[in-house]
């Protein structure tokens, strides 16, 4: 018996994905195919949204793979989800909140929410029609998310929240958002961190849009949490267990961030590589004959396979329950994927000439969204932090 | 209710299309799929059983084909179909519609032996072919009516009602099941497998036919027993830069309007 035959699901091994995990990125392929850049771009110039996207893959089951069958999902893993992301990046539709919904929220409910909140929000999540936006970034705590100050405070059986939140995408897109909040030690009188889901439409709850320059039809807020009152069982799982939760969901948003930059790197090289086969400027060679432009695609290229198959590292370590060892590999993919996506983007718009900055070739568009993959969810900076102190046993730098 | 669903493996559009050394397309050697025209069929038999919910419908997917062409049968599997037969034998190869319509038919046959076929559902032409005459030919072996190019499809109890839209009328056709019908372009877009479905068609049983199992000789079949050959193959030319109208002294309104009529466009 081979290793492949061994695997049970779509679980990675031996270097090569299964079948039915291709075959699963070949439908995403071709669905996300009938809507394109085009479509895409079009929704962000026009400030329209991705809706009729999005609730096509949750009709069809892409959105919620990797959410529990009996919740509405199709049972598989973050590697599934993680093949979803990446496919609708490389047809030239980025996609930030499947990132967030059903990666980051849905692993987090799914693994630690009560029965009855799961049952209230996955299936939501699953089909598209609920989405979950993920709060844990604020002004005076990014890249050190200790320093959160949004606390919530028990008033009776409901919770009291306030804070505010920055950065946090597709807060007009979703139902509820999962905050990130801190709640007081009863007995040490220490802030621990908890998960709270709101209502978008909670009175006290306020969001407005950031100005950014990524052209994406999914936004980022500012939110404003004014004493929202909450019932108790808005609180995800066990207040003492918060940050352990939190970091499960840690994991996938890497995998998935990754996913998203290798997808788009992906589909900036395929569009360079075909406009390097057919632009001709001196004699009758294509520019792609010229190894000033072919050797940085083909630099890119393997990148991005390296970027891809540290990812499915983390994908499989991570489906098979090894937090920790995925957490390193989770790390070293967003970091990896990062960097690549920066440089195809740059090389494609290089390999394009005048073109490269046109609206029409599309590859400008994609220069903010593959550099957000080196700042965003976790900066370069901090996964360079983690790498030397964890993985080489620096003393910690920060 | 017992449908089965033909359906054939063509080789990627998208992709070069290679031939063998004897002129025959090449199978093996190039990405292939289910033909898009047969997602259709599969389409309208799905949406068959869903409609009738009530009764107890199973979908066979049956391809004739080399081992690739089992991708075909997976495909309608994870669409939705209950399982697949594939039938497979290298004498095959290089066979004719005739040749295909027997194997098709014989293959319908052994299906309905375990029990009875009421519908077989054909898309209205392969993608790779285009011949569109092969549901009239296993129609015409099985001696059961053919009822083609349907777009739009209701059934109730054994009666098929269809619509066949022509160039100049609509033609609305009825007929008593067990039937052979194939289904146009127009009948609904196909649904794309869902993960579920993917998952789901690992464990959905294929059974093999080879042609002893279903009683053909190798002689009846196979570019051999071919009515036709195929003498030569040539490479599509490349394409050209096309023409293009200037408009500096505002003639090119007339110069296009020139051009469109001289290729009989207007
Ligand atoms: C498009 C986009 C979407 C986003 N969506 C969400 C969302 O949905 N939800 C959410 O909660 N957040 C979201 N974010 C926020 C994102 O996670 C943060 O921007 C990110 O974590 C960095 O935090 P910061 O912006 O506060 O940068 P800072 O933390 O202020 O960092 C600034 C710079 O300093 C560097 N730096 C800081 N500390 C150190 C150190 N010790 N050593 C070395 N370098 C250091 C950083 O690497 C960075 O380069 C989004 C951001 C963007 C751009």
């Amino acid at each position: 018996m081979t290793m492949t035959e061994q695997q049970e699901g779509t679980t990675h091994a031996a270097f090569t994905e299964s079948e039915e995990r291709r075959e699963l990125r070949q439908a995403v392929r071709r669905l996300a195919g009938t809507y394109g850049q085009e479509y895409f771009t079009r929704q962000a110039r026009s400030g329209g949204k991705t809706t009729d996207l999005w609730l096509d893959l949750g009709k069809n089951g892409y959105l919620g793979v990797n959410i529990p069958e009996q919740y509405g999902g199709g049972g598989g893993g973050i590697g599934d989800v993680a093949a979803v992301c990446e496919e609708l990046a490389a047809q030239g539709c980025p996609m930030l909140m499947m990132v967030v919904s059903p990666a980051i929220c849905g692993t987090v409910i799914a693994r630690f929410g009560t029965e009855e909140q799961k049952q209230r929000w996955l299936p939501g999540i699953a089909d598209g029609t609920e989405t979950m936006a993920f709060a844990i970034t604020e002004p005076d705590a990014g890249s050190n998310s200790h320093k959160i100050t949004t606390t919530a405070r028990r008033d009776g059986d409901e919770w009291v929240l306030s804070g505010r939140k920055i950065y946090i995408s597709g807060v007009d897109e979703a139902k509820n958002v999962l905050v990130i909040a801190r709640t007081e030690d009863a007995r040490s009188g220490k802030l621990k961190p908890c998960l709270f889901v709101v209502p978008t439409d909670a009175p006290g709850f306020e969001f407005q849009a950031i100005a950014m320059e990524m052209v994406s039809p999914e936004k980022q807020f500012t939110v404003f949490i004014d004493d929202v009152r909450l019932p108790g069982d808005a609180l995800v799982g066990h207040e003492d267990a918060g940050l352990v939760q939190l970091f499960a969901g840690l994991n996938p948003e890497r995998i998935m961030a990754a996913s998203f930059a290798t997808g788009l790197a992906r589909f900036a090289l395929d569009k360079a590589t075909a406009y390097a086969k057919e632009r001709t400027v001196f004699g009758d060679k294509p520019i792609g004959a010229h190894q000033a432009i072919a050797h940085p695609l083909a630099e890119s290229h393997i990148e991005v396979e390296l970027a891809r198959l540290v990812t499915q590292k983390a994908s499989a370590l991570c489906d098979a329950g090894d937090d920790m060892g995925a957490g390193e590999a989770a790390n070293m993919a967003k970091y990896a994927a990062g960097e690549a996506a920066c440089r195809a983007v740059d090389r494609a718009i290089q390999t394009h000439g005048g073109n490269g900055a046109t609206q029409e070739y599309g590859m400008a568009a994609l220069l903010v969204a593959s550099r957000v993959m080196r700042i965003a969810p976790v900066s370069r900076e901090m996964i360079l932090n983690f790498v030397a102190m964890h993985s080489l046993g620096l003393p910690k730098s920060y | 209710m017992n449908i089965v669903v033909c359906v054939k493996h063509v080789p990627d559009a998208t992709a070069d299309r290679k031939f063998e050394s004897d002129n025959t397309v090449d199978r093996e050697g190039v990405d292939g799929l289910l033909s898009e025209l047969d997602e259709y069929a599969v389409e309208q038999a799905l949406q068959l059983r869903e409609k009738r919910s009530d009764e107890e419908i199973s979908v066979t997917a049956l391809t004739v084909g080399p081992a690739k062409a089992a991708d075909a049968v997976r495909k309608a599997l994870q669409m939705g179909a209950d399982k697949g037969v594939h039938v497979s034998d290298d004498a095959i190869a290089g066979s004719d519609y005739l040749g295909t319509s027997l194997v098709l038919a014989k293959a319908i046959e052994k299906i309905g032996s375990e029990q009875k076929v009421d519908l077989v559902v054909f898309g209205m032409a392969s993608t790779d072919a285009s011949g569109g005459v092969v549901p009239a030919m296993v129609a015409e072996r099985l001696g059961l009516p053919q009822v083609t190019l349907a777009s739009v499809i209701e059934s109730q109890g054994d009666q098929v009602r269809i619509k066949r839209d022509g160039d100049t009328a609509t033609e609305v056709i009825g007929a008593t099941l067990p039937i052979v019908l194939s289904v146009t372009d127009q009948s609904g877009e196909a649904r794309y497998p869902s993960f579920k479905g993917i998952m789901a068609a690992k464990k959905k049983p294929v059974e093999s036919y080879s042609l002893s199992d279903l009683g053909v000789e190798a002689s009846e079949v196979g570019a051999e027993a071919a009515y036709s050959a195929v003498e030569e193959a040539t490479a599509r030319p490349p394409r050209t830069a096309g023409e293009i109208v200037t408009d500096e002294d505002g003639s090119g309104a007339t110069a296009l309007a020139e051009f469109l009529a001289s290729k009989k466009f207007i």
